[in-house]
């Protein structure tokens, strides 16, 4: 699937209402998928509504007709026991962005396109933004209409302080009782030792956790070149550096905390989707439907 | 009551500079390049330096120049404790202190310092008080100040030297400490009768109370007035200022080795010559001490300069040495001066005198002209310039001199008549008898008389030219004139024997040598000194100075001025008497005693050092930021 098929995160980021953008994205997702191995996955409708002329005869249910003597037609319905938890960092450290679009934003359109893929599939889904603590809650549900409530929450998130990704996991670890999907979306700024264990948390229940961690393309590659100040957008700590002398202790050392990352979560079991704010959300989609045709 | 006072506080305008590094730091910060970045962290523990102990680094080198250019303003404005100085308006006693070698007798240092404390406890209690302690010089120890207690401990630190009393130079020194306010002054003193003989100028204020608190000398004093060495003897002149015969004990020491030892009777109030033998070298410092433990301490020692006096050196142009016209005449004469050891002549003919140099021609302190026929363009310029420069020259008009080229030699129009006269017979006369040159001829008189003068050449009357002696009918024989710097000296015949047998005559050797003498006057080099005349740079005490270094190192001696040995005192009332009173407006203002108060703390080195430091501090500093 080559990546011209897919939109650019910037150019996404112009859309309009991010309903519009997830919808953009799903969309045109799944009509690249129609042609991709990944099809089929399984969703059923159980759905009914009166019959209308041109409906598929097939789909009338005669058991109903026969008790109410009117016609319905049976659509199909998934078996909604799937609860999908939208996990969203909206730390400081979310709001940089060298380029056109910041890793909140795209965190943001990110977990908009998975909840519109979500409410596609009748999985039911809900929304938790959280910094050191949970700003935003939208409950799991597959309700009409709830789509727009996640995606208005979407639209409304500000920046918070400093990350503590391991609170808000804890927390909704202990609080989820059935079988469920775990979605973070986080650049994964904090202590790896206290976000694994959130993590595992998850995964001690029985839940399964797909971690999206973005980060941006100059925290990857730190192409500065000018010394500067650099200034910790969570801390407001400062250091004095001269990029041409840090670069490759700082780059070694960014790998090897992804390194880690991937290393420690796929031990437990947790899917690992390392995303920078440049690559198409596609690719994070992709990375959903991967898990999720794993579920039961 | 403790401030500190600038005596240039316009400088302090300076200090506004330091706004210009401060200035710098803000603008450096607002273009510091600081970006936003989430992964912060992962910097902290890279080899980076952190910017917080930068950032203070940067503020430990503003403020170290900050520093350095504050104190460099404050230096120049000359800061002084004005705290030390009391109010201009306020009373003042000065306590005026002597510390001249009168007061140097066993104990009677100790009674003086007392008697001063004593004035210091009985000044009335709204006044400030001063201390001034004199002797050739006087020296504001403490200025006008509340605190007594510096006073006292400033004269509890005072001690008599070997310097002269000179009253005037004291009550100078007090009328500028009073200034403009009421004052007193409690004078403490031997009376010394010497201490009004110096020759200076001082008074006090009308209206200053005087108080006279008297200390007694001894009773009698031996002192070592004199000492002189000829040949292997040293004579020493021994004075007893008391009323009682007494014997000395004199000891002659060189280089701390005793020579010499004896003893003589010394009458009341009389003087006496004591021959002490040793054999000791023409070098180093010879002593003559003496035993007065009851006198005065400085004036029992006296140093000799046992070294040569380096020979004065004298340069000889003739026409040509090995001939007749070689000057030998003028060689031999001046040879005998100062038993051999007064004048170095070197003899030059023209063409070996045309290759020196000028930095050798100066080494000459004169220059005898005596035949000008083989001097060429380059000697005459070098003859020019000596002149003009300061050089004494002594000109003779005899037959080697060429007349028609000696505007070209010194460099002035002379005024000579080339044709030679021929007077036989002529003789000379002094114009004034009194010219150094001409006071050995005053006895016998006449002696000039006897010289014949043949040849000669005629002088024209010119403004300038003084004519220090004439030859019979009226011509000048001798004349001076300034030329330049220099100074130019005309015999307006020959001394080589050929117009004249003046170089046979008796007269000649002193008329050669006191030329000689005249015209290198101030080029000797002085041996012996007397207080307060002391070789620049040296201390104001009895001793030996030895000045330059390695072979140019020659010692020199300081004696005690032997005015101050007589123990002789006044009365209180002529003392006060010869106080000259001056009127209140003429006198100094007090910013000399705060430019003198400055003087003594001199905080502006301070400042300078400090500084100094600070720049250092901060070029550490700024080679451990780069």
């Amino acid at each position: 699937m080559g990546e011209a098929k897919f939109l650019d995160p910037a150019i996404v980021a112009r859309l309009g209402t991010i309903d519009l953008k997830a919808r953009t994205i799903v969309e045109g997702f799944l009509t690249g998928l129609h042609r991709s191995p990944y099809k089929g996955f399984s969703v059923e409708f159980a759905e009914y509504r009166q019959y209308l002329p041109g409906d598929d005869l097939a789909t009338l249910d005669w058991k109903v007709y026969a008790r109410s003597d009117r016609h319905f037609v049976k659509k199909y319905e998934e078996e909604t026991n799937l609860a999908c938890h939208l996990l969203l960092d909206v730390s400081a450290s979310m709001g940089y962005g060298s380029g056109g679009i910041t890793k909140l934003q795209y965190g943001s359109y990110l977990a908009g396109a998975l909840a519109y893929l979500m409410n596609r599939q009748r999985d039911a889904f809900g929304l938790i933004a959280f910094d050191e603590r949970i700003s935003t809650l939208v409950p799991a549900s597959a309700r009409t209409g709830h789509l727009r409530a996640v995606l208005l929450a979407l639209e409304r998130l500000k920046l918070g302080a400093r990350t503590n990704v391991a609170k808000p996991l804890h927390d909704l670890a202990a609080a989820v009782r059935k079988r469920g999907l775990v979605v973070l979306v986080s650049d994964l700024l904090d202590d790896p030792a206290t976000v694994l264990e959130g993590l595992k948390h998850f995964r001690y229940r029985g839940t399964d956790v797909v971690v999206f961690h973005i980060l941006d393309p100059y925290e990857l590659a730190f192409p500065f070149e000018q010394s500067a100040r650099f200034r910790d957008m969570e801390t407001a700590d400062e250091v004095m550096a001269v990029p041409s002398v840090v670069r490759q202790d700082y780059i070694d050392r960014m790998q090897a905390m992804i390194a880690h990352y991937r290393r420690e979560l796929s031990l437990v079991g947790i899917d690992y989707c390392l995303l920078e704010t440049s690559q198409p959300l596609e690719h994070g989609l992709m990375a959903y439907l991967m898990t999720r045709r794993r579920m039961p | 009551m403790f401030g500190v006072s600038f005596l240039s506080p316009l400088f302090l305008i300076g200090a506004l500079a330091a706004a210009v590094p401060i200035l710098l730091h803000l603008f450096h910060r607002k273009t510091d390049v600081v970006i936003d970045f989430p992964s912060v962290k992962l910097l902290t523990r890279a080899p980076v330096q952190n910017h917080r102990r930068r950032q203070l680094r940067e503020l430990v080198l503003l403020a170290l120049r900050v520093a350095a250019l504050v104190l460099l303003a404050v230096s120049f404005a000359r800061p002084y404790v004005a705290g030390a100085v009391a109010p201009a308006s306020a009373p003042v006693t000065v306590i005026a202190l002597d510390t001249s070698m009168s007061l140097s007798a066993p104990g009677q240092f100790a009674r003086a310092q007392q008697a001063a404390q004593q004035a210091v406890d009985s000044a009335p209690a709204s006044n400030a008080v001063s201390l001034i302690t004199f002797a050739d010089t006087a020296i504001v120890a403490v200025p006008p100040t509340g605190d007594r207690r510096a006073v006292r401990a400033a004269i509890a630190a005072a001690s008599a030297g070997a310097g002269g009393t000179r009253y005037r130079t004291a009550l100078a020194r007090a009328s500028e400490v009073i200034g403009a306010r009421e004052g007193r002054v409690a004078i403490v003193t031997d009376l010394q009768q010497a201490g009004w003989e110096a020759n200076d100028d001082g008074g006090l204020p009308d209206g200053v109370e005087v108080q006279v608190v008297t200390v007694g000398g001894p009773v009698g004093n031996l002192a070592v007035t004199s000492a002189a060495r000829r040949g292997g003897i040293v004579t020493a002149t021994v004075q007893n200022y008391g009323p009682g015969e007494t014997q000395v004990a004199a000891r002659l020491l060189v280089d701390g080795k005793e020579l010499a030892r004896t003893t003589a009777a010394m009458a009341p109030f009389a003087a006496a010559d004591i021959e002490l033998r040793g054999g000791f070298a023409n070098a180093g410092v010879a002593q003559v001490v003496i035993d007065d433990a009851a006198g005065y301490q400085a004036d029992n020692v006296r140093y000799v300069a046992l070294d040569p006096a380096p020979a004065v050196s004298i340069a000889a142009l003739v026409a040509d040495p090995t001939g007749a016209t070689g000057g030998i005449y003028l060689e031999r004469a001046l040879s005998v001066a100062g038993d051999g050891r007064e004048f170095a002549v070197t003899v030059a003919d023209g063409r070996v005198f045309s290759k020196w140099t000028a930095a050798e021609m100066s080494r000459h302190a004169a220059l005898v002209v005596l035949g000008t026929r083989t001097l060429d363009r380059n000697g005459r310029e070098l003859v020019k310039s000596y002149l003009a420069g300061g050089g004494q020259v002594l000109l003779t008009l005899g037959p080697e001199v060429d007349p028609g080229t000696l505007g070209d030699v010194i460099g002035a129009e002379l005024g000579v008549i080339p044709a030679p006269v021929r007077t036989a017979g002529a003789t000379l006369v002094a114009s004034d008898s009194r010219h150094p040159i001409f006071r050995p001829f005053l006895i016998p008189s006449g002696a000039l008389g006897d010289i014949q003068v043949d040849q000669r050449r005629r002088l024209k009357e010119q403004d300038g030219r003084t004519v220090l002696a004439r030859l019979s009918g009226g011509d000048a024989a001798l004349t001076e004139q300034m030329v330049g710097e220099g100074r130019l000296l005309v015999f307006t015949s020959d001394l080589d024997n050929q117009w004249s047998r003046f170089p046979l005559h008796p007269s000649f050797v002193p008329f050669a040598v006191e030329t000689a003498r005249y015209l290198t006057h101030g080029r000797v080099q002085r041996r012996e000194w007397t207080l307060p005349d002391v070789p620049a740079g040296a201390p104001p005490a009895p001793g030996v100075v030895i000045a330059g270094d390695g072979a140019a190192a020659r010692r020199m001696v300081v004696n005690v001025d032997t005015r101050e040995s007589n123990p002789a005192a006044t009365t209180v009332d002529e003392f006060t008497n010869g106080i000259a009173r001056t009127n209140r407006s003429d006198q100094v203002a007090p910013a000399n005693v705060a430019r003198e108060v400055e003087d003594q703390q001199r905080w502006w080195q301070v400042g300078l050092l400090v500084m100094l430091v600070a720049l250092a501090g901060e070029a550490l500093v700024g080679r451990r930021a780069a």
